[in-house]
């Protein structure tokens, strides 16, 4: 029996304290939130109809762009369909508004100029930094030359061709699935939508395209990504190929919900079909056309698809006309050819996300808040354990351990998720965790006081020590088992600031439970068999007295 | 040292030490829960005449705080409003002033992105401040209603699941009681920010989680206590009221304690937190937390154990003994002893004997009064 409490309580002292040096050794430290760093936090909903695979990409991409921020810490959560993100220490709210606000929208456009990123280029992810160091050059050149493009475009054509070599995206072809081709439906389908052409977005388009691009010559961007009318300035996902793409004359909704990744003619590809009719197919044909044809709008021929500013892919139209399916292939690993399945997808019916919240936080006030917090809160603490010192008297050096070690536990779970997790602690956790405080000191107050009227029944300190801690193990677990079933509820159902409060009550009922089991029990065993402890008088009751046999 | 007259001896707080008070809670029920109606009442009137003031974050709004100054002041902000064609009707400005900073917190219904980023720069400029010390938040009102009725989900499921819980931790009666006890520790708590006109925020809904969650513990730890002296009065004929009263006196201490423990972190946010620094953050959620903490502790004793008692009473073990109940002197040789068999023996003996005999009978010591001697020592093995 002894043993075995010796054995839990090293056992713990040596997790917890171990656990701790090697937080303190890796060097995570709890992230703040930015309630109390400053920052900016932004909650967005899907409106309309979505599938929950547009969704996850959109957190994906969110994602993807806040890390190419260089944001320290930034959070993304999924809670229920909200996507929440917080920017800790970012003040800048358009640009803030303007990284998190992904569509999923693909757009169809057409590649106006391609070239291979400079090395410099490709070690940088940020679609900022990308086009704002390299292509500014080439946007001014668009500029003097007016709305002119053929002259960059015959300049750079050149360039399109040679750096084949490094560059994938020249060897991937678009081509009709042969199956389904029909030659002359689809030459008539060319024909009616020649004319079309004019009056669509395309038509009217390119001129305005080019006006916005030399209006919004802005040293990062060069026309608004998500502008579909716009002429723009992207990079492929790796970053090792920058475009200048025309405005999109469709957009990922041209095809249908089942693109997917497959192995086509001996490599990996994907395969998608067309919606039918002007949605679809007609659409599509028109650009594909423009692009077969290499003509002004598409003058290398190859289509780019474009992800919320970022080209998933540029392949070349292989011919005029598709009916059907499309197969997209090319030098692609698997998971490129699945992740471009999944933006095909996703395209095909983009979730539309609204701003549902902002909440920007200045640096002084989060600053404020936490220094508050914090002094108040060891304040707080201190005064309960001056009051159970008060009251307990000798007793209360467990209570002041036990205190220690709950927080020290607290300390190595909050760290590690916060490097793992991207878990913040916000205001809102900070004053659950100083609440949670009674509650565990209720735990020493539940069990001394159980052990005092086993004292006082007249049992040995030994026995009523044990006693004791059986029926009072009774009542913390009920206890905290509410607390615990009220923190997951909660946790599950609310979002926002009430959802980090759950988790930080949950966090404290079960480092309560913990330390009731294999620190207060084992400490209290063993120090109510040591000589010291009996002879001497515990909560002011005599229990030399009844220990000896009960005789007054 | 004498023990023989130790609890005449001893002044109330030396009884409450030892938990050998006789409180007769359960005789004094009516006051309790006379207090609790009023309050109710109080709630219910303000609720329907004055409302709930709810902040930005449940109706959806725009909020924008910045440092006052010289130049910045309450009429400065409402100008900076009008400038940009934001109804100023029922726009709330307020000064917060905390230490030796103040502040401007101006709240408006929902508005446009540009209005919202124009209004920042153009307080900043009045405040002569940059950009970035002006603090702004907005929510969608579809956001604002969404949020809360996800809050009013999460209760209901957390009542559900808590009164099952109890149900089967230990019984329905105990269940029903908790939770009515805890519906009236948040109908209190509401009361209390209706009828000061405080403004709810995410903060005060935390908060008021936290005083269903502590209320209920509380309750629990009580209840517990009375599982145990069920069991242990069981063969004997008392009364639920005994049993009752005799649990409360015997865990008032604990009760007393961990209340304090609770409130004194929260004082310790609300006064020096918020009040010393100036974390306005804080002073919401320590305020609500104080109130909620206060009633939940009050409701455990004073509302939670006497209608157990009464639900209790319905059952036909306890059905004949209505209405009977020890007091005073029997009722604290109940707690003391924590058994029955003195207690009989003491009403026999204060029914037909005179006043000198009573006092020198109900002297009990806890030596004396040992109704079952502790067990010789046992050697176990584990």
């Amino acid at each position: 029996m002894t043993r075995r409490l010796v054995i839990s309580l090293v056992g713990l002292l040596v997790v917890v304290l171990g656990s701790f040096a090697g937080n303190l050794v890796a060097d995570n430290t709890p992230a703040l939130g930015l309630d109390l760093q400053g920052g900016i936090s932004v909650t967005q909903e899907p409106v309309g109809e979505y599938d929950s695979v547009s969704l996850d990409l959109a957190v994906e991409r969110i994602r993807d762009r806040v890390d190419s921020l260089g944001v320290a810490e930034p959070e993304i959560i999924r809670q229920g369909d909200a996507i929440v993100v917080n920017l800790p220490g970012v003040d800048n709210q358009d640009e803030a508004l303007r990284l998190v606000q992904v569509t999923g929208a693909v757009l169809l456009r057409p590649v106006l100029l391609a070239a291979p990123n400079t090395p410099a280029d490709t070690s940088s992810t940020t679609v900022a930094d990308g086009s704002s160091t390299t292509l500014a050059n080439t946007a001014s050149t668009t500029t003097t030359d007016g709305s002119s493009t053929t002259s960059p475009v015959t300049t750079l054509a050149t360039s399109t061709t040679a750096p084949g070599g490094p560059s994938r995206y020249p060897s991937q072809a678009v081509t009709s699935v042969p199956t389904e081709s029909s030659t002359t439906v689809a030459f008539s389908d060319v024909s009616t939508l020649a004319t079309s052409i004019t009056e669509a977005p395309l038509g009217a388009g390119s001129p305005t395209g080019s006006d916005v691009s030399t209006s919004s010559l802005a040293p990062a961007t060069m026309g608004d990504p998500a502008d579909p009318i716009a002429t723009i300035i992207v990079q492929n996902t790796d970053g090792s190929e920058i475009y200048q793409l025309g405005p999109s004359f469709a957009t990922g909704e041209v095809f249908n919900n089942d693109a997917k990744a497959d192995i086509i003619s001996g490599g990996w590809g994907v395969r998608v079909t067309l919606k039918g009719g002007s949605t679809g197919a007609d659409l599509w044909n028109v650009g594909a056309a423009q692009c077969f044809a290499r003509s002004t709008v598409c003058p290398t021929g190859r289509m780019a698809i474009v992800l919320d500013g970022v080209v998933q892919s540029a392949p070349n139209v292989n011919q005029p006309s598709f009916s059907g399916g499309v197969d997209i292939t090319g030098s692609f690993k698997e998971s490129e050819a699945k992740d471009l399945a999944r933006v095909l997808k996703s395209g095909a019916l983009p979730v539309r996300l609204e701003v549902q919240a902002v909440q920007i936080v200045s640096p002084t006030l989060g600053d404020d808040s936490l220094h508050a917090a914090i002094v108040s809160g060891l304040i707080g603490v201190l005064l309960v354990l001056l009051f159970m010192l008060v009251y307990y008297r000798l007793l209360a050096i467990v209570v002041v351990i036990g205190i220690t070690l709950s927080g020290l536990v607290q300390w190595n779970v909050i760290s590690l998720l916060s490097t793992t997790n991207g878990l913040a602690l916000s205001l809102a956790g900070i004053a659950g965790i100083i609440v949670s405080i009674g509650v565990t000191v209720d735990s020493y107050v539940v069990f001394f006081e159980k052990l005092k009227d086993e004292l006082k029944s007249g049992r040995t300190l030994k026995n009523s020590a044990e006693r004791g801690f059986k029926s009072a193990w009774r009542t913390i677990l009920a206890a905290d088992i509410v607390s615990l079933i009220g923190a997951f509820t909660l946790w599950y159902l609310t979002v926002g600031s009430v959802r980090g409060f759950a988790f930080f009550l949950g966090l404290s009922t079960l480092c309560d439970i913990i330390i009731a089991w294999f620190f207060t029990r084992p400490a209290m065993l063993l120090l109510a068999r040591t000589k010291r402890f009996q002879r001497g008088r515990i909560f002011g009751i005599d229990n030399t007295v009844n220990a000896t046999g009960g005789t007054a | 040292m004498s023990n023989e007259l130790v609890t005449s001896r001893r002044g109330i707080l030396g009884r409450l030490y030892h938990g050998e008070t006789s409180f007769d809670f359960v005789g004094k029920r009516k006051i309790g829960f006379a207090i609790s109606l009023i309050l109710i009442v109080l709630t219910l009137g303000s609720l329907f005449t004055r409302g709930l003031n709810l902040g930005i974050d449940f109706e959806g709004g725009v909020a924008w705080q910045v440092p006052s100054s010289q130049t910045m002041d309450v009429d400065a902000a409402r100008a900076v409003l009008e400038d940009n064609g934001v109804p100023t009707e029922n726009a709330k400005v307020q000064t917060l002033t905390n230490g030796s900073t103040s502040s401007i917190r101006i709240q408006v219904g929902d508005q446009t992105p540009e209005v919202r980023a124009k209004v920042q720069s153009e307080l900043a400029a009045m405040a002569n401040v940059d950009i970035n010390e002006v603090s702004v938040s907005s929510v969608s009102s579809s956001w604002g209603r969404s949020i809360t009725e996800k809050a009013v989900r999460a209760l209901i499921a957390f009542m559900v699941l808590v009164g099952i819980y109890i149900a089967w931790r230990f019984e329905w009666r105990m269940a029903l009681a908790a939770i009515l006890a805890m519906l009236h520790d948040v109908l209190i708590s509401v009361g209390v920010y209706s009828i000061i006109g405080f403004e709810v925020t995410p903060a005060t809904v935390v908060a008021f989680l936290t005083i269903l969650g502590f209320s209920l513990y509380d309750t629990i730890v009580v209840f517990d206590k009375v599982k145990d002296n069920i069991d242990k009065f069981g063969v004997s004929r008392t009364s639920m009221a005994d049993i009752t009263n005799v649990s409360m006196n015997q865990v008032l201490m604990r009760s007393l304690n961990t209340s304090l423990a609770a409130v004194l972190p929260v004082l310790s946010l609300l006064v020096l937190g918020s009040g010393v620094f100036g974390a306005i953050a804080l002073r919401e959620f320590a305020i609500a937390l104080l109130v909620g903490l206060i009633t939940g502790s009050y409701s455990s004793i004073y509302i939670a154990s006497p209608l157990l008692s009464i639900f209790k009473q319905r059952e036909t073990r306890y059905k004949n003994l209505k209405g009977v109940h020890a007091t005073g002197v029997e009722l604290a040789h109940m707690v003391i002893t924590g058994g029955a068999t003195g207690a009989k023996s003491i009403r026999r003996q204060t029914s037909d004997s005179d006043e000198s005999t009573q006092t020198n009978q109900a002297s009990p010591t806890s030596t004396a009064l040992l109704t079952h001697p502790p067990r010789p020592r046992k050697k176990r093995r584990r």
